[in-house]
C-alpha cells in the first residue's frame, strides 16, 4: 500500500513532466501491471483537464483604469522625487560652497586685509550664476514643450509618410541650436553656465568648487541617462548634454526617436540606434495600421480606436459636392452597448455615428426595376437645432428570394488561442455558430479553420445538408495556445480557393478577439494577401469578440481591405442578429463600390455637414474613378446617411474668406434642393453604373415626419451626445428618448427597445461622477486625495 | 513587439520604454488577477493585490534580475502580496466573527446569464470545482493552481513558493488526492465520456 502511495506520487510528478528518467521508467513499468494505478493516471488527467477548463475571470475595466491611474500617479511622484533629490544635491552643494567662500573670505581678509574686492567678486558671480541658472531651467522647460510640439505634430497619424521627421542629427542640431540661443539669451556662455564659477577658479578658488559643481552636473546627467531608452546610443554617438538628455528623458520621446531613426536618411552608422531593424519594422506596420494618436500620459487600456475628427460644416458655394463611400458596418453600436452595459460611457472615438445609425433596419420601400436598390430621401427640421434642417438619404438593398441566392462557399477562420476561452468569446461564437448552421441551405458549403499555436483544418468543406458533421466539428472547438494568425489566414484562403464556386459567394469569415498576430513577415504582407484574394473573388468578413485587448481600428481595416463587413459581437442577441438575421447582407453582396455624391444647390442651402462617415469621405474626383474602392451593399440591407443643413437664408457665418477678386460666382436659381448621385458596380462588374435623383425644395416636410426619419435622427442625436460633439447643439437625452419611443414601430426583434434602454442608461451615467470620487466625504472640501500622507500605509 | 519574450520586454522597460510596460500589463493582468483570486477567494482583495503587483513592477522594476524567468518573478511578487493581504485580513477584526474554515467565500463567480440553459450542468461542475479548490489548504491550493492553471514547471513553483522541489511534488500530489476525493462526480463523468 505504501508502495502504491509512493508510486502515485511519482505518477503525479511524471504527469507534470518533471520526473527523472529513472522515475519515468519505474512509473511506466508499474502502470503496465497495475490496474488501480492506471485508473489513478486517468483520474489525474481528468482533474487536470477540468481544472484547465475553469474560466479565467476578467478584470473589470474599472480596475484596469484604476491601476493605470495609480501607475501614472506613482510615476509622477517618482519623477518629482528625482527632481527634489537633485535640488537637494544642488542645495547641499551650494551650502558647502558658500561655507568655503566664507572661509576663504575670512582667510583672505585675515591674510591681506583686502575685504571688499573679494566679497564683491564672489557675490557678483554668485548672483549672476544663480540668475542664469534659473533662466536656463525655465528655458529648458520651454524647450521640452517645443519637443513635445514637434512630437505632437510629426507624430500624428498619416502625416508620417508625407513629412519625415528631421534626421536625428538635425533634430539634435535643432535642440543644440535652441539651447545655444537660450544660453545666449541668459547672457552667459554655455560653459560658464554649467560650471558656474569656474572662471573664479583661475584666480585662486580651491579645487572643491569644481568638484562640487562637477558632481552636480554628473548627477543630472546620470539622471537623464539612466531613464533614457537611448542611453547607449547617446554614449556611443555623441554624448548629449542635459538638453538632449532632458528631451529623451521627459517626453514619451522613445517614440519620437523611434520614428526619427526609421524615416531618417542614412547617417553615420555609429549614430544608429542599437536595433535598427526592429524599429524599422514597427514603422512599416504603422503605415498600414495607423496607431491611435499618442497620448501624453501612458494610457494602459490597449483597446485601440482611431481618433475621429468630425466633419465640419462646409459652405456650399465653396464645396458644392459631398462625396463618401457607404458603410454597412455596425460594430460601433455593439461596442457602445458593451460599455454602457458595464456602466461606463464609451470613449468618444469608439462612437462612430454612421455605424450606430446603420445598426438599425429602416423601413424603406423595396427597389423596383433593374437597380439593386432604391434611394429614399427625406428632409425635415433638425431636432437639435431648430434653425437647421436635416436630410436623410436611405438606400434599400434588394431582398433576394431563396432561389436567387448564389451558392456560397464559406470558410470560418476561428481564433482558438487561450484568450478566446472567456465565456463571451469562443463559447458565444459556438452557440451563435450553431444557430447559423441550423438555417444553412443545403447547397451552401462550410469549412472551419482554426488557428492558435498552429493552424488546423477542423472541418473540410461540407454541404449545408450534412448539418450533423458541422455540429460535431463545432463541438470539437476549444481554446488553448497562443495566437498565430498568419498561417491560419493562408490556410483559410487555400481552402476557399480549393472549393471556389464561380459566380458564388466565396468568403472567409474571421472570428477573433483582436490579437491577430501575424505570422507572415509583416502586416503589409497580410493586407496584400487580403487584397489579392479579394480581387480573385474571395472576400473577408470579420466578427469581433471580447473586451480589453480589442483592436477595433485594425479589425475594421482588415474587413475593409477584404470587401467585407465587420461586426462586433458582445452577446447572444447580437450574435443572432448578425449571423442569423443579417445572413443575407453578410453573405450576399448585391452591389460593390457604392459611392454617393450629393450636390447641394447654393440658392437653397448655405452649408451642410455630413454626420458620421468620417473615415469614408472621398475626394470629389474619386466618385467617377472606378478604380477607387468603396463600400459594399448586401441583400436586403439598408444604409442611411444624414446631413445637417443650414438653409440659404440663415444669418450664420461659416468660413470667413474674403470675396474673390477675379472670379464671380453665379448661382442659378432653381427649386432643386440637392441632387443625389450614386455609383455602384455589380458584384462581378468592373464598370460602375450611375443613378441620380433630384430632390425639390417642396419635398421638405414640415409635418408627418416618417418613423424612419425620427428613429434615425434620434440615434444620431444619441451619438452626438456620446461623442460630446461640438455640433450637438441643443441635443439632449430627453429628446432622444421621446423620439425613439415615438418611432419605435413594430420592433419585432426588440432592437429599438434595447436602444431606448441604452439611452436611459447613458442618461443616468451623465450625472456628474462627483459622488463616485474616492474618499468623498459628503462635501467638496472634504475630498482628500489618495496621495495624502494620511493614507500612507492604509488600505486603499 | 508582440512577439517578444517577457524577458526582453522587462529589459526594455528597465531602460525606460513605457510601451513595454503596457505589453507586460496586457500579458500578465489576467494571470495575476486570477492567481490572486484563487489565493484570496474574493474579488476585492484580488483587485487590491493585482494593482499592488503592477505598482511594484513600476517602483521596483530594477529588482528583477534576468537570472530568473520574468513570470517566476512576477508570480513571486503576487504571492508575497497575497500572503501579506491574508495576514492583514487575519489580523483584521472581522475574523473574530468569521471562522477561517467557515468557507464563507464571497460569490465571485458571476452567474452567466448570457449562455443557453444547457450550460447549467457545466456551470454546476465548475462551481463544484472552484469550491473544491478553495477548500484545499492554502499551500496545496497555491501549488496546484500554479501548476494546472498557469502551467508553471516544478522548478518555477519551487522558486515562487520558496521551498524545496520535494515539497512541491508532495503538495501537488496531495492536492490532487484531495480533489479526487472531493470530486468523484467529475471523474466518473469523464470516465463515461
Amino acid at each position: 500500500m505504501r508502495d502504491h502511495e509512493q508510486i502515485k506520487q511519482l505518477i503525479s510528478v511524471y504527469f507534470d513532466g518533471a520526473a527523472t528518467p529513472e522515475e519515468e521508467r519505474i512509473v511506466l513499468a508499474h502502470l503496465k501491471d497495475c490496474e488501480s494505478c492506471r485508473k489513478y493516471w486517468q483520474e489525474v488527467k481528468s482533474i487536470s483537464s477540468s481544472l484547465k477548463e475553469l474560466p479565467q475571470e476578467d478584470l473589470s475595466p474599472d480596475l484596469e483604469q484604476k491601476i493605470n491611474k495609480k501607475i501614472r500617479a506613482v510615476q509622477d511622484r517618482e519623477e518629482q522625487k528625482m527632481k527634489k533629490k537633485s535640488y537637494v544635491g544642488l542645495g547641499v552643494g551650494a551650502g558647502v560652497v558658500s561655507f568655503i567662500v566664507c572661509l576663504l573670505v575670512i582667510q583672505t581678509h585675515v591674510k591681506t586685509g583686502i575685504q571688499g574686492k573679494w566679497r564683491m567678486a564672489a557675490d557678483d558671480i554668485g548672483t549672476e550664476y544663480a540668475a542664469a541658472r534659473q533662466q536656463i531651467e525655465l528655458a529648458k522647460q520651454n524647450l521640452q514643450y517645443e519637443t513635445y510640439y514637434l512630437e505632437a505634430n510629426y507624430g500624428q497619424k498619416g502625416e508620417m509618410k508625407a513629412q519625415p521627421l528631421p534626421a536625428p542629427g538635425e533634430h539634435q542640431g535643432y535642440v543644440d541650436r535652441r539651447m545655444k540661443e537660450i544660453y545666449a539669451r541668459a547672457g552667459v556662455d554655455k560653459k560658464s553656465a554649467t560650471h558656474g564659477p569656474r572662471t573664479l577658479k583661475k584666480d585662486s578658488e580651491p579645487q572643491s568648487f569644481m568638484q562640487i559643481f562637477g558632481a552636480g552636473e554628473k548627477l543630472e546627467d546620470g539622471r537623464s541617462g539612466s531613464k533614457s531608452a537611448l542611453y547607449a546610443y547617446n554614449a556611443k554617438g555623441h554624448r548629449t548634454r542635459s538638453a538632449g538628455g532632458y528631451q529623451v528623458e521627459k517626453g514619451a520621446s522613445y517614440d519620437v526617436l523611434h520614428d526619427d531613426f526609421s524615416t531618417a536618411p542614412a547617417i553615420e552608422p555609429s549614430k544608429r540606434p542599437v536595433d535598427r531593424l526592429k524599429l524599422r519594422e514597427i514603422s512599416v506596420s504603422e503605415e498600414i495600421w495607423p496607431l491611435p494618436p499618442r497620448r501624453r500620459e501612458g494610457d494602459f487600456n490597449t483597446e485601440a480606436y482611431d481618433r475621429i475628427y468630425e466633419n465640419g460644416f462646409k459652405v456650399v458655394l465653396d464645396n458644392p459636392l459631398s462625396t463618401f463611400s457607404i458603410d454597412v458596418d455596425t460594430a460601433s453600436y455593439s461596442n457602445v452597448r458593451r460599455f454602457l452595459n458595464q456602466g461606463q460611457l464609451p470613449p468618444e472615438d469608439a462612437v462612430r455615428i454612421e455605424e450606430m445609425v446603420n445598426y438599425f433596419v429602416y423601413d424603406y420601400p423595396q427597389p423596383r426595376g433593374r437597380d439593386p436598390f432604391s434611394i429614399n430621401t427625406e428632409i425635415a427640421a433638425c431636432p437639435w437645432n431648430q434653425n437647421h434642417q436635416l436630410a436623410l438619404i436611405g438606400l434599400q438593398g434588394k431582398q433576394l428570394a431563396a432561389n436567387e441566392i448564389a451558392p456560397s462557399n464559406l470558410v470560418f477562420l476561428i481564433d482558438v488561442s487561450g484568450s478566446m476561452n472567456d465565456r463571451n468569446k469562443l463559447p458565444l461564437l459556438k452557440s451563435a455558430f450553431r444557430m447559423f448552421v441550423n438555417q444553412l441551405h443545403a447547397n451552401e458549403r462550410v469549412s472551419i479553420v482554426t488557428y492558435a499555436g498552429s493552424a488546423g483544418l477542423v472541418l473540410d468543406s461540407t454541404r449545408g445538408a450534412n448539418k450533423g458533421a458541422i455540429f460535431s466539428a463545432i463541438d470539437r472547438l476549444h481554446a488553448g495556445g497562443s495566437t498565430a494568425g498568419g498561417q491560419g489566414i493562408q490556410l483559410a484562403y487555400d481552402v476557399a480557393q480549393r472549393n471556389f464556386i464561380p459566380n458564388g459567394n466565396n468568403r472567409v469569415i474571421l472570428a477573433t478577439d483582436g490579437d491577430f498576430n501575424v505570422g507572415m513577415s509583416s502586416d503589409a504582407d497580410m493586407v496584400r494577401l487580403i487584397e489579392e484574394k479579394r480581387n480573385a473573388g474571395i472576400f473577408l468578413s470579420v466578427l469581433g469578440f471580447g473586451t480589453g485587448n480589442y483592436k477595433d481600428a485594425k479589425m475594421e481595416k482588415i474587413a475593409d481591405k477584404g470587401n467585407g463587413n465587420y461586426y462586433y459581437i458582445d452577446s447572444e442577441n447580437e450574435a443572432r442578429k448578425v449571423l442569423v438575421h443579417e445572413l443575407g447582407s453578410l453573405l450576399f453582396t448585391i452591389a460593390k463600390d457604392v459611392k454617393l455624391q450629393i450636390e447641394f444647390n447654393p440658392s437653397q442651402v448655405k452649408a451642410y455637414r455630413l454626420i458620421g462617415y468620417e473615415n469614408r469621405v472621398m475626394a470629389k474626383e474619386d466618385f467617377n474613378n472606378d478604380t477607387k474602392d468603396a463600400g459594399e451593399l448586401g441583400a436586403g440591407h439598408t444604409v442611411t446617411a444624414l446631413y445637417e443643413i443650414v438653409p440659404a437664408g440663415s444669418p450664420e457665418q461659416y468660413g470667413d474668406i474674403d470675396a474673390l477678386k477675379y472670379q464671380k460666382q453665379v448661382v442659378r436659381r432653381s427649386n432643386d434642393f440637392m441632387t443625389v448621385k450614386l455609383r455602384y458596380k455589380q458584384p462581378k462588374g468592373h464598370r460602375s453604373q450611375l443613378i441620380s435623383e433630384t430632390i425639390d425644395r417642396r419635398d421638405i416636410r414640415t409635418r408627418n415626419v416618417s418613423e424612419n426619419f425620427n428613429f434615425a435622427t434620434s440615434v444620431a442625436e444619441f451619438g452626438l451626445l456620446l461623442r460630446d460633439s461640438q455640433f450637438k447643439g441643443n441635443a439632449n437625452y430627453d429628446n432622444v428618448l421621446n423620439r425613439a419611443r415615438y418611432s419605435r414601430g413594430r420592433d419585432s426583434w426588440g432592437y429599438r427597445t434595447e436602444f431606448i434602454n441604452l439611452v436611459e442608461k447613458a442618461k443616468s451615467l451623465q450625472i456628474p461622477q462627483y459622488y463616485n470620487k474616492p474618499y468623498y466625504k459628503g462635501r467638496d472640501d472634504n475630498y482628500i486625495p489618495r496621495t495624502h500622507p494620511m493614507f500612507k500605509g492604509h488600505r486603499e | 513587439m508582440e512577439h517578444r519574450q517577457d524577458e526582453e520586454l522587462i529589459a526594455d522597460y528597465q531602460t525606460g520604454n513605457e510601451e513595454a510596460l503596457k505589453m507586460l500589463f496586457e500579458r500578465y493582468k489576467k494571470p495575476i488577477f486570477n492567481f490572486a483570486l484563487r489565493m484570496l477567494g474574493n474579488r476585492a482583495d484580488a483587485e487590491d493585490v493585482t494593482s499592488e503587483v503592477f505598482i511594484t513592477l513600476v517602483t521596483k522594476k530594477d529588482a528583477y534580475k534576468p537570472t530568473a524567468k520574468f513570470s517566476t518573478w512576477i508570480f513571486t511578487v503576487t504571492r508575497n502580496a497575497s500572503i501579506s493581504k491574508l495576514r492583514k485580513r487575519k489580523k483584521s477584526f472581522t475574523m473574530w466573527f468569521q471562522k477561517e474554515d467557515s468557507k464563507d467565500y464571497e460569490q465571485w463567480e458571476v452567474p452567466d446569464n448570457r449562455l443557453p440553459s444547457d450550460n447549467i450542468v457545466k456551470n454546476e461542475t465548475k462551481s463544484q470545482l472552484s469550491r473544491a479548490i478553495s477548500n484545499l489548504p492554502p499551500e496545496q491550493r497555491e501549488a496546484i493552481i500554479l501548476r494546472e492553471y498557469h502551467q508553471m514547471s516544478y522548478d518555477q513553483i519551487k522558486e515562487i513558493m520558496n521551498c524545496s522541489l520535494d515539497k512541491v511534488k508532495i503538495l501537488i500530489y496531495r492536492a490532487r488526492e484531495q480533489l479526487r476525493n472531493e470530486l468523484p462526480s467529475i471523474i466518473s463523468e469523464e470516465d463515461n465520456a
